[in-house]
């Protein structure tokens, strides 16, 4: 009896788990299908392990899709991060949703770049109200910069969002200004001292009293003397420049100085400036253009006893370190504004034309001066404080050929 | 009831911001002033003056933020503090932009006077040193900084050396008569105004100061008065006076 029982109730347990296969086959059968139709496919006919082995292929493919977009988009940050300008898109919120290397610092920014970013924000705000825009800011900084910012509405699958572009365009602004100067103040340095030649002439060819006609004569001879110089620097410059005829050769520091200051002492003496010259004495020698190295020490020392007043002193001197030599003159004078201390080494630069003028400089012993030191790999700098007086540094990252012998001997 | 303090910290969060902006607009302002005096800018001159309106609303906007904020939040300790210091601080750097525009106006009543290089060379130096604190005000507020903050007194000692310096320049160049009276006058005021940006600055410290740490000068006098009053009535020591300092 009891044997039938425990028989009976295994049968029903058999059949139990039977029908609870059946049904959790079906059931997963059923979700297999919607999986399959969700992805695209036609289920029909098929029975559970090919529709698994659909959805497997299916998964594999998109894992590979999205790896291939996450590559992309990988690839197009990159792209992004390469950009000097900054560039920034926000959602409709008005919140970033995507940005490059370079808006980083416009992000939570502080300072002058907070005001770039509250102009960003501003012209976002409209270009998400679909009208594009655009704004150039001009900061005073320190530095001084203008920047262009741009921005554009964008539709991504219906959603509304904008893109802005910031864009630093203050080196290309600086050669825009260095270009148009230049051709205006060459024509301005070359044409007013013929039209004055001319009109002088003019006069003279009327004139009769001989003191009157000497006089107009000897301001012929000035002009004449200047528009001269001009060209001769000029042509100084258009040699320097091109750097076809240089000549190098070991030239001792001590003796760049001497010639350089004997130059110009007689026009320091006239100026009644003091010229002291340190290193005079310095026999160890660099490798360089002994004839553009003259030069460009000349014009700065001429520079410095333009702008020196009567009384005051000047001083060249000379920094051996080790992997550079330095040439510096420093001078009391008037020194140069900071809002131009950017430009002063341009062609044709003047800080202040009507002192150029009383001078009787070119304007382009500077512009020697920087090419000199870029033929040389080395560079030209300027500190400077109205008032106070300036220091140029031309910088050689030349090494010494010769070392300093002890007991130095005359020339 | 945390959505509405995520509310209120974002709202703190754009005050800070509005001020960094008004910060920025002047510190903007005083190379830009400069600019106007040294070269005689009268075009500049002009602008400025009229850019000040744009520092008025700016304020204006921040003060009624930070009104709205204490009367719908009604925040407590360190918060209530931030909210009370953007108010100061508003007050602080607009009057830093008025002696900016006083700068730009004082360039219009000396325009065609020849300026001493001398002088001119201590008015960038001046209006660099200005600069300098402002910034450095801005950095210890955003960063809540106390330190920086009570170190802007200090820094601020360059400036006022810089101002001597510059009242003796003007008296040189006055006496040496290179330097009418009226120029003389005006350019006393500049360095005047260069100098009160670097007060407000130190203002600024101060006022951060107590954002951080709920301390501020004035208690340190307040202690001594106190204490003073207490000498009268119960017969104590009398303290020293002296000078306020930090806690």
């Amino acid at each position: 009896m009891i044997a039938d029982l425990v028989s009976l109730l295994s049968v029903l347990l058999a059949v139990a788990v039977v029908i609870a296969a059946l049904v959790t086959r079906r059931r997963l059968r059923s979700r297999l299908t919607l999986g399959v139709e969700r992805l695209g496919l036609d289920p029909a006919g098929a029975d559970a392990d090919a529709l698994l082995s659909v959805i497997e292929k299916a998964v594999r493919d998109r894992t590979l899709d999205d790896q291939r977009d996450r590559s992309t988009i990988g690839r197009l940050q990159e792209a992004l991060d390469t950009l000097t300008a900054a560039v920034l898109v926000v959602d409709a919120s008005g919140a970033i949703v995507e940005h490059n290397i370079a808006a980083g610092g416009f992000i939570e920014a502080r300072h002058t770049d907070a005001l770039v970013g509250a102009a960003v924000n501003e012209l976002l705000a409209e270009a998400l109200a679909g009208r594009s825009a655009e704004r150039t800011l001009e900061l005073f900084g320190p530095p001084r910069r203008s920047v262009v910012i741009t921005t554009r509405p964008l539709g991504v699958e219906g959603a509304r969002c904008a893109v802005a572009i910031i864009e630093d365009v203050t080196e290309r602004r600086r050669l825009e200004a260095v270009r148009t100067d230049f051709v205006a103040n060459i024509s301005h340095e070359l044409k007013t001292p013929i039209g004055a030649i001319s009109l002088l002439a003019e006069t003279l060819q009327s004139e009769d009293d001989p003191e009157v006609a000497a006089r107009l004569a000897g301001r012929i001879q000035t002009e004449s003397y200047r528009v001269g110089r001009t060209i001769e620097d000029l042509l100084e410059l258009s040699r320097i420049e091109i750097d076809e005829s240089r000549v190098e050769e070991a030239v001792p520091l001590g003796a760049l100085v001497r010639e350089a200051c004997e130059r110009l002492g007689p026009a320091a003496e006239q100026a009644g400036v003091t010229l002291n010259c340190c290193g005079a004495e310095i026999v160890a020698a660099i490798h360089c253009d002994r004839r553009q190295l003259v030069s460009a020490l000349t014009n700065l020392i001429d520079n410095a006893i333009k702008y020196s007043d009567a009384g005051a002193a000047i001083e060249v001197a000379v920094v051996l370190d080790p992997d550079e030599v330095v040439l510096s003159v420093t001078d009391h004078g008037i020194g140069i504004p900071a809002r131009d201390l950017d430009r002063v080494f341009e062609r044709f630069y003047r800080v202040d034309q009507d002192r150029s003028r009383t001078t009787g400089g070119t304007g382009l012993g500077l512009a020697i001066v920087r090419h000199v030191a870029a033929n040389h790999s080395g560079t030209v700098e300027v500190d400077s404080r109205l008032g106070e007086g300036s220091v140029f540094r031309l910088r050689l990252p030349i090494s010494i050929v010769a070392i300093p012998d002890p007991q130095p001997k005359e020339d | 009831m945390p959505e509405q303090r995520w509310t209120f910290h974002q709202e703190l969060d754009e005050i800070r911001d509005e001020i960094v902006q008004l910060g920025a607009l002047v510190r903007e302002f005083i190379p830009r002033g400069t600019e106007v005096l040294l070269t005689g800018d009268m075009g500049g001159a002009l602008d400025l003056i009229e850019a000040d309106d744009e520092l008025d609303a700016l304020t204006l906007r921040i003060e009624e933020n930070c009104y709205n904020v204490l009367a719908r939040q009604q925040p407590m300790a360190s918060d209530l503090r931030s909210i009370v210091t953007a108010v100061w601080l508003t007050g602080e750097l607009e009057r830093s932009g008025d002696l900016m525009v006083n700068v730009a106006k004082a360039a219009r009543r000396i325009y065609g006077a020849t300026l001493d290089p001398r002088l001119c060379g201590l008015i960038e130096r001046m209006s660099e040193e200005a600069a300098r604190l402002v910034s450095l005000s801005l950095d210890a507020y955003v960063e809540r900084n106390a330190s920086l903050g009570a170190a802007l007194a200090d820094i601020d000692d360059a400036l006022d050396a810089l101002h001597g310096d510059y009242i003796e320049a003007i008296f040189d160049a006055h006496s040496s008569s290179d330097l009418g009276l009226q120029p003389a006058v005006q350019l006393a005021l500049v360095g005047r105004y260069y100098e009160r940006i670097g007060d407000h600055a130190v203002n600024i410290g101060q006022r951060v100061q107590y954002m951080v740490t709920g301390w501020l000068p004035e208690q340190t006098g307040a202690a001594r008065l106190r204490a003073r009053e207490k000498f009268l009535t119960d017969g104590a020591q009398a303290p020293e006076s002296g000078s306020a300092e930090g806690p």
